[in-house]
Parts: structure tokens; C-alpha cells; sequence
């Protein structure tokens, strides 16, 4: 090959690539975002079509979407706490005073992850429902009347449920960001006299403060959207705002109201869904 | 000097030639580089010559590698133009620039054989199968590494890996071979046998056009024809590798390049005599050093390396220094010794010593040659 | 080992014990058993049966877990495809879009299943676009529900892979296809899989969306468990759901298998 002559510059190429997102992304805005859209704009319309928020304003006020609000924010809260907890003290366990076999029952819980979430209450049911193994054997044992234990058709019941269910999304992160201390630093620690509780709170949980906020924002997030848990349990009282779309739309075919609950489920759940990815940016996940 | 891959076939033997025949030149035409507003490739002029290695040193994040992948057609230039011999390839994309590259850490397709992977350029290009067997051959041989064919490359050692990825670059028959830090990732030993082998590799294809990117001064003065020292995305120096040891045109130069002393010292009088002179003083003394054109009174540095400094001094040691010793570090075939000369720390490595080694703390004379001197200015930044 | 005495260790051990068996094992263990409970009165069932299970092999249940596997496999493959094709196409977008785009995907995640039906029985429930009644809608919900761990998956999968790879592939002269069919998908495979088995998962234990918008003819597991339930017929909602979590295990566990070869070969 001669080098004398330089060829001239071939044009340059524009790259096709930038249309390669179209067709998942037209998929994903017809299934997803079109009927959403649809959602809000039944939420602030009326049959003829015209913008109305009386509507909107009306279920805002009413006696059952209130409830359901708090009912919603109660138990997110509250399972979310517990998920914190279980999950640090099955973590804590884990990861540093491991046990013959402990690998296999980290693994184990993670696969929770994967089980329907209704299997939970269901189990539940047999524990603790009012002829449950507990109330059976309490009744036989003190010969009582009726079921002493009715935790289950409550709000905490719920919130059990959701604590089993959700702790393996606390737990997950946990493990890892646990796996990334540093072992001889707590040797160095014990070495020198400190007491377990010391080197936990000064050593491993300041490692584990993003993790748990990354996992604790998840479980926000998934208790205020939980549905299959309340729909078993089914107890009359407890009404969560998923709950009480299912219930507006498929039983009393109120699709108004409805989208309007929806409207505002689905903006609390975007507002802990950005809470999430900050927390999770924060993490570097 | 014997060929594996190439003897027995007279095929061969023509793929041989080819080889020898196909290095193209690189030339950088005022090529620049910015992520953003920052920019991390001054525009850069350069041109390797068609079978030339030329070796690109320099800190870490000086822009090595931003100008190997400017020409592999990973980064876009801001400005300018890249030449691959006639062909002006900046707006080509990788895959249309027939080259071969050779990364840090390997990257061999972990789930492909070592045969497939050494394979997979020309598979890639749709050459013929009885072709692709030949090459793969050859080049497998090449390296050394005919008896690996069926292993994957978890099965085989950093240094194997290694020889792998250059035969697959090889196998394609590029007409330049790009190579970043090729031997960072492998362990001191197996490294200085590496370099042995990419020398043979390429004394058997003399045509190969090699761009070497790399921080170790030891593999660009072993392999390289020319070098250019990279320094805040400039070159700092360009030039063939034994002169720009022996001359190093600025401090930074003399500093990368293998250890230097560099003693400051005025100007008094220019080049003089059969072998260009200039006489230069430190403090009372008055020393004889390679010129660059240094005129009477200019302030400027007298480079000496540390191997050319003697404890003893003959006929040809005609300058001399004093300084206190410092610090003595006997290492069996070197003796490390360091001296202070007007404030300034001097380096020594001697072979031979006197019989009796001075004290630490006693004032020592030091001889060395004109020849192994060089001025050196002081550089503009830094 | 954070704890040294021998009694203190214990101690953690029994509480991590009560806590594993409460939340964890005892829900599991007590599900199986139900299943196979003849009559349960007492604190433990009177008898055992696999009247439960050869019911769910012969009646309508077996619908239900056909059903359910059906939707499994086609909603995570179109996720599964689309998940992937999303993921390696917004690697070419500018950054900027590129992130928006990228939390735009991740949104169906974060937004209650029961909407997500709502929303497709509002949209999808009038010509031209009538799926209201079809089986299609049900693959649509769970498209659109596990189609963000799709591509959550993937794309935690391209970020992990070192671009030296398809460089090095592009500089050997692969061309964009070839380089994806050769280099690209073969490194990324064990998250496809890993990524297929969490969204078929996901599926199969659907609840929320799909019984918002399932047509009569279409009963997936769950919501067939559901109305088991409900109907006080606890025990072959137990067998049923045994049968989820065993569908479900051995398919993760087999794709598991599949992925650890991968890794090792
Ligand atoms: N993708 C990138 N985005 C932004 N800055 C980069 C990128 N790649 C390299 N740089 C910057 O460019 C400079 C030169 O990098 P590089 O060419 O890799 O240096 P070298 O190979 O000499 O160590 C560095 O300051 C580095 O931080
Ligand atoms: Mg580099």
C-alpha cells in the first residue's frame, strides 16, 4: 500500500443506534404509560368529558379514602420498622457469628423473594387464625371458650405478614454492604477490649446506614403498594389504598373513583420510588 | 534466529512476507481529545513509521491511552485527522480500521476456546475456514502457544493469556498493532520475559507497525525504536530511544527516562572543541557537558546519571565534584550511594568501589565523564 | 467472629433460631402440612391425604398452573426480549437521555399492580384496542409489571461487563451484529437467565393486576388460590399454593444450575 496519496476523508457515518430504543419504548408507552395517563385523566374528568375536580375533591374528603390513606401509611411504616430490625438482627447473625449451615439459610431467605407474597397470610391463617394451631392449643390447654389470640385480623396482623415477606429486601443489601467490612477491624477492635455492642454500633452499622436506608426505602415502598397480604387476610377493617381500588373498580364498578385513589397511590408511590433511587444512587447500586 | 510459524511451507512463507510488507505508517495530525470541557489531548502531531515501535510513556493520566483509542477509533477526535497509511481513518469506525489491539487485562472471550478466540477476527470478517485454520496456527506458534489450542482462558496463566491476546491481534494480520500497558497486570518475572518475546515477535515481523502504551520506563528503552513521553496530554518529547536517554531534551525527560542527577549550573562558556562542549559551573567547580546551544551565563542543568558517576577517577573522568555522603545502600552487585552536592541530592550507583568505603558524613570526591553529560533545561511549567 | 464466649453465641443463635422459625420456616412447613390435612381441628391435623393434590391434578386447578405457567413463559420471554433490547439500546443514547429513559423503564416497578390493571382495563376496554376479556390483557400486566426487572437485570448486567471486550472485538473487524450475537449476549447470558427466572417468578405469584383485568376463561394460580380461600376450601388453597412454590422453586433452582455451568465453562 502506497502512502504517497492521502485518500479523501470518508463522510462521516451517522450511527442508526439512537432508533434501536423506539420499538421497547413504544411497547412499554402503549401497555404502561398510555393507560396511566388514561388514569389521571378519568381521576379529573366527568362523564361529559369536561375537567372536574369536584369529583376528585369529593373522595379526597370521604370517610373511606381517609382511612384507607391511614390505614396504608400505618402499616408501611410500621412494616417497614419491623423489616429494619428483623433484618439487621438476622443480618448482624449472619454475617458475624455465622453458624454451621448459615450460607445455606441466607440463601434460603433470599428465595422468599421470589414466593408470592400471599403464601404468608395464608400460612398465617393456620398459625394464628381463630382456629389455628395457637388458638387451638391455647383453648385445649386452658380450656377456653374462644380464641384468645386475634392479632391476625387486624392491622398488625398485616403488618407480620408484610415483615416476613419484605425483611429479605432489608436483609439483601444488608449482607453486602456487611460482607465489604473489614474482619480486622473488629478483630483489631475485640483485641483491644472493645464490647460486641460497641463495635456494632461504632464499626458496623455506620457501614451499614445506606444499605439500610436503600432497603428500608424499598419496604416503603412495596408495603404501600402490597396488595395479594390484605386481600387474604380479608379482614373488614383493614383497607389499604390498593385494597380499595380493587374493590371501587371490580366490585362496584366505580372506575371514577377508582382512578382518583389510584391517581393518588400512584404518586405516593413515585415519591418513595424517587426516595429509593436516591437512597440507592447514595449506595452507589 | 528461527521462525516456528513460518518455516516448512512456502504459503507461508508468502504470508511472511505479506506481513513484512504491510506496516503502515500512524500519523496524528493535530488530533485532539475532550471529555467535556476537559481536555485531555493537546492537539498532537506525530507519525510512526510503517514497521517502527514506537513507545508512549508517561504518568498515569497523562493521555497514553486516550491516543492509543483515538486511533483504534474508540474515542472521537475534537480536531484534527488520523492517518493509517493512505487511508484517513477518523471517521471510520473500529471495526473498518484493520487493526489489532491488545489490552491490560487481556479481555480473551472467557466463554470461547483459545482457538476460537485467536479465530475471531477473521471469522468475524467471513474468511474462509481453510484460511482461519492456517492463521490460527501460525499464529498460536508465533507466540508460542500451539499446544494451548483447545484450553478456555481460565485454564491458562496471566502470561499464557497474554500471548493469547496478541496472537488473536496477530491473527487478523493488522497493519498496526495497538498495545496498552500489555504486561502491567503480570508479576515482574514473567514481565521481563514478555519483553524478551515481544522484541523476538517483533525482529520475526520487522513490517509490524507497534504503538506501545505503557508507565514502565524498562519496556519502552527495551523494545521501543522511538519514544514519546506523554505529559498533561502533551507529548513532552519525541525522539529515538537511545538519544533521548543520552540527551534528554528537558528535566521532565531526563526524569522519566531512567534515573537522572540534575545539577543546576551556569553557563560559561558556549559549545567549544572537536566534541562540543560547553563549560558550565557548580559552585567552585567547573565542569565540562554535552551542549544544546546554551550561550555564556544561561542558567540551566547538568544531567548525570547515576551509573556514570565514579568514587575513582582516570584520565577520562575529567570533571569532578565533592559532596557529603549521605546514605550507603550496598545491594551485592550495586552499591547505592547517596551524596549531597551544594544541596542538591546525588545519586550513585557504583559497581566498584574503593577498598576502603569512606565514612558516612566525609566529603567525597566524585569523577565523571564529559561524554555522559548532557545539558538539560529546566522545564517552562512545573 | 464478633462474639467469643461460647454462651453468648448461643444465646444469638437461638434468638436468629426463633426468629428463622417463626418468620420463615413455620409459615412454609405449616403450608405443606395443610395441604396434606385430611380434617384440622385440633392443634395439629387429624389425618393425612394427598386428596388435595390429585384433586389439583385432575380439576380445574390444573388449568390454573397451566394457565399460570403459560403467562409465565410468554410474558418473560416479551420482557425478557424487550428488557435486553432496552437495555443494550440506551448504551447508545447520550447520557442524559439515557438516564431519563432508563428510570422511565423502572417506573412500572414502583407503581401498585392494581393500577397497572386499572389502567389497561381503562385503555384496553373500547375498539380499536380491545383486549377487555382476552387472555391478552393478562400478558400485558405481567409484561408491564416485570418487564422493569428485566430490564433492571440486564442492565446491571452490561454495566458489570468491561467495555475491553467488545472493543477488542470491534478492533478485530466484528461489525455491530456480529459482535452483539458473538461477544455481547454469550457474556451477558447468565443475567438473561437469572433475569427470566426472577420475572417468571414474578409472574407466577401475580396477584393484584391480574385479578383486575383476567378474563373468565383465564384463572392463573393465584387468583384460583384466592378464590379457594375465600371460599373456606383452605386446604386445596394450600395444596395449590405448594404447587406455586414448588413450580417456582425448581425453575429457579434449574436456571440456577444453568448459570452456575455458564459460570464455570
Ligand atoms: N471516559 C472518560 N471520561 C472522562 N474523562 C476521562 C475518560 N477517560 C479518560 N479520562 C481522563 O483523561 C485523562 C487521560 O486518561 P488516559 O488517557 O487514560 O491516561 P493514561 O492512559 O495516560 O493513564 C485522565 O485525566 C482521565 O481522567
Ligand atoms: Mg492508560
Amino acid at each position: 500500500m502506497a502512502d504517497a496519496a492521502v485518500l479523501p476523508a470518508p463522510i462521516a457515518k451517522k450511527v442508526p443506534g439512537r432508533f434501536w430504543i423506539v420499538p421497547p419504548a413504544a411497547l412499554l408507552a402503549l401497555l404502561f404509560f398510555y393507560p396511566l395517563v388514561l388514569i389521571v385523566q378519568q381521576a379529573f374528568m366527568d362523564d361529559s368529558g369536561m375537567a372536574n375536580v369536584g369529583e376528585f375533591v369529593r373522595v379526597l374528603h370521604a370517610r373511606f379514602f381517609l382511612n384507607a390513606l391511614i390505614n396504608t401509611i400505618t402499616i408501611s411504616v410500621a412494616a417497614t420498622a419491623g423489616c429494619l430490625i428483623v433484618g439487621l438482627v438476622l443480618g448482624l447473625i449472619l454475617a458475624f457469628v455465622p453458624f454451621p449451615g448459615s450460607g445455606v439459610i441466607a440463601r434460603l431467605i433470599d428465595t422468599f423473594i421470589a414466593l408470592p407474597t400471599f403464601l404468608v397470610t395464608l400460612a398465617f391463617t393456620f398459625l394464628y387464625g381463630s382456629a389455628g394451631m395457637l388458638n387451638a392449643g391455647l383453648m385445649e390447654a386452658f380450656s377456653l371458650q374462644a380464641p384468645p389470640v386475634n392479632f391476625l385480623y387486624s392491622t398488625w396482623g398485616v403488618v407480620l405478614a408484610e415483615v416476613t415477606v419484605y425483611s429479605p429486601f432489608v436483609l439483601r443489601p444488608l449482607l453486602a454492604a456487611f460482607s465489604l467490612v473489614d474482619r480486622g477491624q473488629i478483630e483489631a477492635a475485640s483485641v483491644l477490649g472493645a464490647r460486641p455492642f460497641r463495635i456494632v454500633r461504632q464499626v458496623i452499622l455506620p457501614a451499614a446506614v445506606p444499605a439500610l436506608i436503600a432497603g428500608g426505602s424499598l419496604c416503603l415502598l412495596l408495603t404501600v403498594n402490597e396488595f395479594g397480604i390484605v386481600l387474604f387476610i380479608g379482614a373488614k377493617g383493614v383497607i389499604t389504598l390498593p385494597l380499595l381500588i380493587y374493590s371501587k373498580a371490580i366490585q362496584e364498578s366505580a372506575y371514577q373513583v377508582a382512578c382518583i385513589i389510584a391517581v393518588i397511590n400512584i404518586a405516593l408511590s413515585l415519591g418513595l420510588f424517587g426516595l429509593y433511587r436516591f437512597a440507592a444512587g447514595r449506595l452507589g447500586a | 534466529m528461527s521462525v516456528p510459524a513460518f518455516t516448512g511451507s512456502n504459503v507461508m512463507d508468502v504470508d511472511a512476507a505479506k506481513i513484512r510488507g504491510a506496516g503502515s505508517n500512524v500519523h496524528f495530525d493535530k488530533v485532539s481529545v475532550a471529555y467535556g470541557a476537559h481536555v485531555v489531548l493537546h492537539p498532537l502531531t506525530l507519525d510512526i513509521a510503517p514497521g517502527e515501535i514506537l513507545a508512549m510513556i508517561g504518568p498515569s493520566g497523562s493521555g497514553k491511552t486516550t491516543a492509543l483509542r483515538a486511533v483504534a477509533g474508540f474515542v472521537r477526535p475534537a480536531s484534527g485527522r488520523i492517518r493509517i497509511g493512505a487511508t484517513d481513518v477518523t471517521d471510520l469506525p473500529p471495526y473498518e480500521r484493520g487493526l489489532g489491539m491488545v489490552v491490560q487485562n487481556y479481555a480473551l472471550f472467557p466463554h470461547m476456546r483459545v482457538e476460537d478466540n485467536v479465530a475471531f477476527g477473521l471469522r468475524a470478517q467471513g474468511a474462509d475456514k481453510a484460511l482461519i485454520g492456517e492463521r490460527v496456527k501460525d499464529s498460536l506458534a508465533t507466540v508460542g502457544m500451539s499446544g494451548f489450542a483447545k484450553r478456555y482462558p481460565r485454564e491458562l496463566s496471566g502470561g499464557q493469556q497474554q500471548r493469547v491476546a496478541i496472537a488473536r491481534a496477530l491473527a487478523v494480520r493488522p497493519r498496526v498493532l495497538l498495545l496498552d500497558e500489555p504486561l502491567s497486570a503480570l508479576d515482574a518475572q514473567i514481565r521481563r520475559n514478555m519483553v524478551e518475546e515481544i522484541a523476538k515477535l517483533h525482529r520475526d515481523l520487522p513490517g509490524l507497525t507497534i504503538l506501545y502504551v505503557t508507565h514502565d520506563q524498562t519496556e519502552a528503552l527495551t523494545l521501543a525504536d522511538k519514544i514519546a513521553i506523554m505529559r498533561d496530554g502533551r507529548v513532552s518529547s519525541h525522539g529515538p530511544t537511545a538519544e533521548l536517554y543520552r540527551r534528554p531534551p528537558n528535566r521532565f525527560t531526563a526524569e522519566f527516562l531512567g534515573r537522572a542527577n540534575l545539577l543546576p549550573v551556569t553557563v560559561t562558556e558556549g559549545a567549544t572543541g572537536p566534541k562540543g562542549f560547553a563549560k558550565a559551573k557548580l559552585g567552585d567547580a567547573l565542569l565540562a557537558g554535552a551542549a544544546r546551544g546554551e550561550k555564556p551565563g544561561d542558567k540551566t542543568l547538568l544531567c548525570i546519571r547515576p551509573q556514570h558517576l565514579s568514587l575513582t577517577g582516570d584520565e577520562e573522568h575529567t570533571n569532578r565534584i565533592v559532596g557529603t555522603l549521605k546514605e550507603v545502600h550496598w545491594q551485592g552487585e550495586l552499591t547505592h550511594l547517596v551524596l549531597d552536592v551544594d544541596g542538591t541530592p546525588v545519586r550513585v550507583s557504583a559497581t566498584r568501589l574503593p577498598v576502603s568505603l569512606p565514612e558516612r558524613g566525609s566529603v567525597v570526591p566524585l569523577f565523571f565523564a564529559p561524554g555522559d553529560t548532557s545539558l538539560v533545561p529546566e522545564d517552562a511549567r512545573g | 467472629m464478633l462474639v467469643w464466649s461460647r454462651p453468648g453465641r448461643i444465646v444469638l443463635w437461638l434468638v436468629f433460631a426463633l426468629l428463622f422459625s417463626v418468620l420463615f420456616l413455620a409459615p412454609l412447613a405449616v403450608i405443606l402440612l395443610s395441604s396434606l390435612a385430611d380434617q384440622w381441628n385440633g392443634v395439629l391435623p387429624s389425618g393425612l391425604t394427598t386428596e388435595h393434590y390429585s384433586d389439583v391434578v385432575q380439576g380445574a386447578a390444573w388449568k390454573a398452573v397451566k394457565a399460570s405457567l403459560v403467562t409465565g413463559f410468554l410474558a418473560g420471554a416479551v420482557a425478557l426480549v424487550s428488557g435486553t433490547w432496552a437495555a443494550l439500546a440506551l448504551r447508545i443514547q447520550d447520557a442524559t437521555l439515557a438516564r431519563v429513559l432508563g428510570v422511565l423503564f423502572f417506573i412500572p416497578s414502583a407503581v401498585p399492580s392494581v393500577s397497572v390493571g386499572l389502567g389497561l382495563l381503562v385503555a384496553f376496554s373500547h375498539p380499536p384496542l380491545l383486549l377487555n376479556g382476552t387472555i391478552a390483557i393478562v400478558m400485558a400486566a405481567h409484561f408491564v409489571l416485570i418487564s422493569a426487572f428485566t430490564f433492571g437485570n440486564v442492565s446491571a448486567g452490561l454495566a458489570r461487563l468491561s467495555p475491553d471486550f467488545e472493543q477488542v472485538a470491534s478492533s478485530l473487524g466484528a461489525r455491530p451484529a456480529y459482535r452483539l450475537r458473538h461477544v455481547t449476549l454469550p457474556l451477558l447470558a447468565p443475567y438473561l437467565v437469572a433475569a427470566f427466572g426472577l420475572s417468571f417468578a414474578l409472574s407466577m405469584g401475580e396477584l393484584g393486576a391480574t385479578v383486575m383485568v383476567y378474563p373468565p376463561g383465564w384463572v392463573t394460580l393465584p387468583v384460583s388460590i384466592f378464590s379457594l380461600t375465600d371460599r373456606g376450601d383452605v386446604f386445596a388453597g394450600a395444596a395449590l399454593t405448594m404447587v406455586l412454590v414448588a413450580v417456582t422453586l425448581i425453575l429457579l433452582l434449574g436456571l440456577e444450575r444453568v448459570t452456575g455451568r455458564q459460570a464455570r465453562s
